[in-house]
């Protein structure tokens, strides 16, 4: 292959894995944001829980070709572009950090959480110095899947014009370029796996503390 | 006082709503002649030391953090936390340099109990609660603790009440007793005129008795 051609796609891997980062890290922000969020309040709000888990359990079930084919057509959230890209991953993403949120809460023993009460702390003592630090390697591993999943996820984000890696990708698949395709594919694989390493890093940190 | 009683008499019921996480549908609670609901819960807890069933430790803090749980919910300083927490601790018959730092699933049955006693002496409460906190250790460490126990009420020279379905324990420690029967007050005595009672609920503990220990009570 001509040194040019592999320079200048060199830096388009380059350029798209960053956009690629920004889309995964952004949504997946948000969704810690949202899915933790949601999840204590549905600890306290057993409706909530309920409604709040059906919605994620709908969303995660759409294809997520046809979840970004959706948004599209829809004004002011919707279009081409990223933000509807990283809305879409979003949704995407809520459901494994909100169960795991929910069910980390809610395994916590009893006694413990009796005596935590009946010890004079207030609804947010109880979150803040009981719940949430032994419910945290549960949510953590909720983060880790979602992460992990949203790495591959962000890849069909290219057909709506969002960039990433998934531009390569399509491309190659487009033109029977199999070199193109594992450009694409290769940085997405050693992506997932860092961030899988990262996680796991971070949640042996937690464990020993 | 001993509450007494089966299980499902509302023994716990009725601590639990001493502290508040009850609040009853009729009639009124009177610590020290004011009515509690109209106090802060919160409040109310932290003043209240609650031995609950099966300790309630938490299991991501050491032990001299279980300790001082309540004088932290006051924000006492650091010092004064772990000045407290290591006072109780040797108060309990623990030693705090070895079992302080310690975490609770690396404690004994008999040591878990102990923190969760000094845990509820941390600021010195006016009021103590029970609910069965021996039932889960062996005879004779059962026997240390209530007398442990007994101790400790003089030391702090403090009102409590104490749940249990153990006649030999509430006889041991009971100033009065409380006899309860699926949510009523049976008979309310001083342990010496327990042995008398011929109401149903007490009969039936006095025959869970030895014959012969008994008789020879009576005579």
């Amino acid at each position: 292959m001509d040194p040019t051609v592999l320079k200048i796609l060199l830096h388009e891997v380059i350029n798209l894995t960053l956009d690629h980062i920004v889309l995964v890290a952004v949504s997946c922000g948000c969704a810690v944001l949202i899915g933790v969020g949601v999840g204590i309040a549905g600890t306290r709000h057993p409706h909530m829980r309920r409604v709040s888990v059906a919605i994620a359990s709908v969303l995660q079930t759409i294809p997520s070709l046809a979840l970004f084919g959706f948004l599209l057509p829809i004004p002011l959230i919707g279009g081409i572009g990223k933000h509807t890209a990283i809305l879409c991953l979003i949704l995407y993403s809520l459901l494994p950090i909100l169960r795991n949120t929910i069910v980390g809460i809610a395994s916590v023993d009893r006694p413990v959480r009796e005596a935590a009460v009946a010890m004079g702390m207030t609804d947010r003592q109880l979150l803040r110095l009981v719940e949430l630090p032994l419910a945290a390697p549960t949510i953590l591993a909720g983060i880790r899947i979602a992460l992990v999943t949203n790495i591959g996820t962000a890849v069909i984000a290219a057909v709506i014009g969002a960039g990433g890696l998934g531009v390569l990708i399509f491309r190659g698949v487009a033109s029977v370029n199999t070199m193109e395709i594992l450009a694409g594919a290769i940085p997405a694989a050693i992506l997932a796996l860092l961030a899988d390493a990262g996680m796991s890093l971070l949640e042996r940190k937690m464990a020993q503390s | 006082m001993v509450l007494l009683g089966q299980s499902g008499s509302g023994k716990t019921t009725a601590l639990r709503l001493i502290n508040r996480m009850l609040d009853p549908t009729g009639g009124s609670i009177c610590i020290e002649g004011r009515d509690i609901s109209g106090l802060d819960p919160i409040e109310l807890r932290r003043s209240i030391g609650y031995v609950i069933q099966d300790f309630g430790l938490m299991p991501h803090w050491t032990v001299e953090q279980n300790v001082a749980l309540v004088p932290r919910l006051r924000c006492w300083d650091a010092g004064s936390q772990r000045r407290r927490a290591q006072e109780l601790l040797e108060q309990v018959g623990l030693d705090r340099t070895v079992i302080g730092p310690r975490r609770p699933y690396q404690l004994s049955g008999g040591q878990k109990q102990r923190v969760a006693v000094a845990r509820a002496l941390a600021v010195s409460p006016g009021l103590l609660l029970f609910d069965e906190p021996f039932g889960a250790l062996d005879p004779v460490t059962r026997h240390e603790m209530q007398q442990q126990f007994l101790s400790l009420r003089e030391q702090y020279d403090v009102a409590s009440v104490f749940v249990t379905h153990d006649l030999l324990e509430a006889l041991t420690i009971a100033t009065r007793i409380a006899v309860l029967d699926r949510g009523r007050l049976e008979a309310l005595v001083p342990p010496s005129e327990f042995l008398t009672l011929q109401t149903p609920v007490a009969r039936s503990f006095l025959e869970t008795l030895p014959d012969g220990l008994l008789n020879s009570r009576i005579s």
